[in-house]
């Protein structure tokens, strides 16, 4: 049907003249990065050093591929506190199978098979059982780690077959598979977040769930579906984590959650739900590795780095709900500022 | 002044209740409303706060389901499980709220639930460019100006907004639009060009189910007045044959 709305020579041609060609929204933090590269390098040579950035980038593997499906789930408007959890879990069910001689394959299959099966559920209980995100994986959390711990009786896995430890030892071209298969990852994970109607609606319930709603768009759906997909990123993220280090534990990822949710948070996704960035979780996940690495090699003790990140967590949020204006005595300051300049 | 009582039975109507109820809890939102619109016209709703306008357009567009009565579509009964199933069926509603994603560009949002994919290597994604052209052309037709497309909407005014979440319904081509209350948040000149442009959309051939609270608004563009009270229907008048009094009576004391 063709409805003619112009009122006679009333239809202004400005619509979306002025919109930039080239956005470059990480710009911030990416200065921030190189910024902390440089500062780094100028205390320890040794930081800069291109086996040592290879070393960053293969530690940081796993975290960042986490972090792509954290960052789904966050700008969902949800929270995944299980990450770390279903890590031990799986990776435990995985070497038991393969030490007990199962076919590694299989084994891989069922592997993944169990992490994206737990986000379902996550994603089930939170969307039809209406228990909210925090409390929901803050119980498989702990659940979890105790199926962990009772599957596993204190034993500590090691000695996988050599063909799957090229995975996480391996090279192509001299650079290490974790940073490759990563690479891979992060370039799925954006085009799903900015090219695709999944990446869109996750967006929109994350934004106003009731518009999507009514828009048609099938709410609980994406809600299963991004718990889904960070338990496929936890599946991937563990296992080039124990093809690294040739082995696991039940405890294995114990307070990792905290750090990718840093690492999502640092790069700008917003708590809040709506708005989200593949490229800033990638930078997040790489900046918390390069300082980690950095005070390692500054010989500073370990605890040291949970202070630096709890409080990098918390900054973190401040500096983001400054942006976004969600401070009221803050708000209220710059507005009587700026009408005080205008008089 | 005479009351057409609808029939609901009667394919005259493009979209009619039959016996409609709903209730929240114990309180009565909606008590047997039949209510027909009939095709190419505009049917004003008006009432009170509270009257249940908001419930009854919220039924026909599939955001809630009746406890009693049934819908019909040129006569025939038809199920509104969800927002979807309205779609459809071509019947389109602009909720008060807008339904607009903050976080959301002017594309996104235009295109929001229906998004355009293209193949790309066997694999569908989202057909920007053509989005965004279509978007244009279709604000194009609005006398309203938009600098700026890929910016988040939460920048935007209340005029634009509202032009975005009318744009948005015409891009389906609906057989009914369900409009509530589309002129309250903007100013004089802003809501006189949506009323100017509500009454293109009826000439063109459109069905126009608006809600609103200014009679001054609904004597201007409405072909007929629908008058809720309490929940129930007090009765529809055609608008050549209303006088404002007696329909303020009609709001106030539930009497035709």
């Amino acid at each position: 049907m063709a409805i003619s709305t112009v009122p006679d020579g009333r239809g202004p041609k400005t619509i979306g003249g002025a919109d930039r060609k080239f956005r470059f929204e990480g710009l911030g933090l990416t200065l921030v990065m190189i910024a902390l590269i440089a500062v780094f390098a100028a205390i320890n040579p040794r930081f800069a050093t291109l086996s040592n950035m290879l070393t960053v980038l293969t530690q940081a593997s796993t975290y960042v591929i986490i972090a792509m499906g954290m960052t789904f789930v966050i700008t969902k408007g949800g929270i995944d506190l299980s990450v770390g959890s279903i890590l031990g879990l799986v990776t435990c069910i995985f070497f038991g199978f393969v030490d007990g001689g199962m076919n590694p394959a299989l084994a891989l299959v069922i592997m993944f098979a169990l992490s994206i099966g737990i986000g379902v559920v996550n994603g089930l209980i939170i969307a039809f059982l209406a228990v909210p995100a925090l409390i929901a994986t803050l119980g498989a959390m702990v659940t979890l780690r105790g199926v962990a711990l009772l599957h596993s009786e204190g034993e500590l896995y090691y000695g996988l077959p050599e063909s799957i430890l090229w995975l996480g030892q391996g090279e192509i071209l001299a650079i290490p598979v974790p940073i490759l298969v990563a690479a891979l990852f992060v370039a799925l994970s954006a085009w799903l977040f900015n090219n695709t109607r999944f990446g869109v609606h996750v967006r929109a319930v994350g934004g106003n769930r009731e518009a999507a709603r009514l828009s048609g768009i099938r709410v609980n759906l994406i809600e299963v579906a991004v718990y889904a997909f960070i338990g496929f990123s936890v599946g991937l993220g563990g296992l080039l984590w124990i093809t690294r280090i040739d082995g696991t534990q039940a405890t294995l990822g114990t307070g990792m959650e905290i750090h990718i949710i840093a690492a999502v948070i640092i790069g700008g996704t917003s708590l809040f739900g709506g708005r989200g960035t593949i490229y800033g979780s990638l930078l997040g996940a790489l900046l918390l590795t390069m300082l980690n690495n950095a005070l390692v090699i500054a010989g500073v003790e370990f605890f040291w780095q949970l202070v630096a990140v709890g409080l990098i967590v918390v900054a973190a949020v401040t500096v983001n709900n400054i942006r976004e204006d969600r401070i009221g005595w803050l708000s209220r300051l710059r507005g009587r500022r700026a009408a005080a300049r205008k008089t | 002044m005479s009351q057409v009582q609808p029939r609901a039975a009667d394919d005259a109507y493009l979209l009619a209740t039959k016996g409609l109820s709903k209730y929240y809890g114990g309180l009565c939102a909606l008590d047997q409303v039949s209510l027909g619109v009939k095709h190419g016209e505009i049917l004003a709703l008006v009432g009170d706060n509270g009257a249940g306008k908001s419930t009854l357009i919220k039924a026909l567009s599939g955001a809630l389901q009746p406890d009693r009565g049934e819908v019909l579509m040129e006569g025939e009964p038809i199920l509104l499980k969800t927002p979807r199933d309205a779609t459809e069926r071509g019947i389109e509603a602009v909720h008060q709220s807008l339904g607009l994603v903050d976080e959301l560009d002017v594309p996104q949002n235009v295109f929001l639930g229906r998004e355009l994919t293209r193949s790309f290597l066997g694999i569908r994604q989202l057909d920007k460019a053509e989005m965004r052209r279509r978007t244009r052309s279709l604000l194009e037709n609005f006398s309203i100006g938009l600098p700026t497309l890929n910016e988040p909407v939460r920048r935007l005014s209340g005029g634009q907004r509202q032009t975005i979440a009318i744009s948005r319904l015409l891009l389906s081509e609906p057989r009914l639009l369900i409009m509530d209350e589309p002129m309250a948040a903007l100013g004089v000149d802003e809501g006189q060009r949506v009323l100017d442009l509500v009454k293109r959309m009826r000439d063109s051939g459109l069905t126009i189910l608006l809600i609103s609270h200014n009679l001054e608004h609904v004597f201007m563009v409405a072909d007929r007045i629908a008058v809720l009270k309490n929940g129930r229907l007090v009765g529809t008048v055609p608008v050549a044959e209303a006088t404002r009094e007696g329909v303020i009576g009609m709001i106030t004391f539930g009497t035709a």
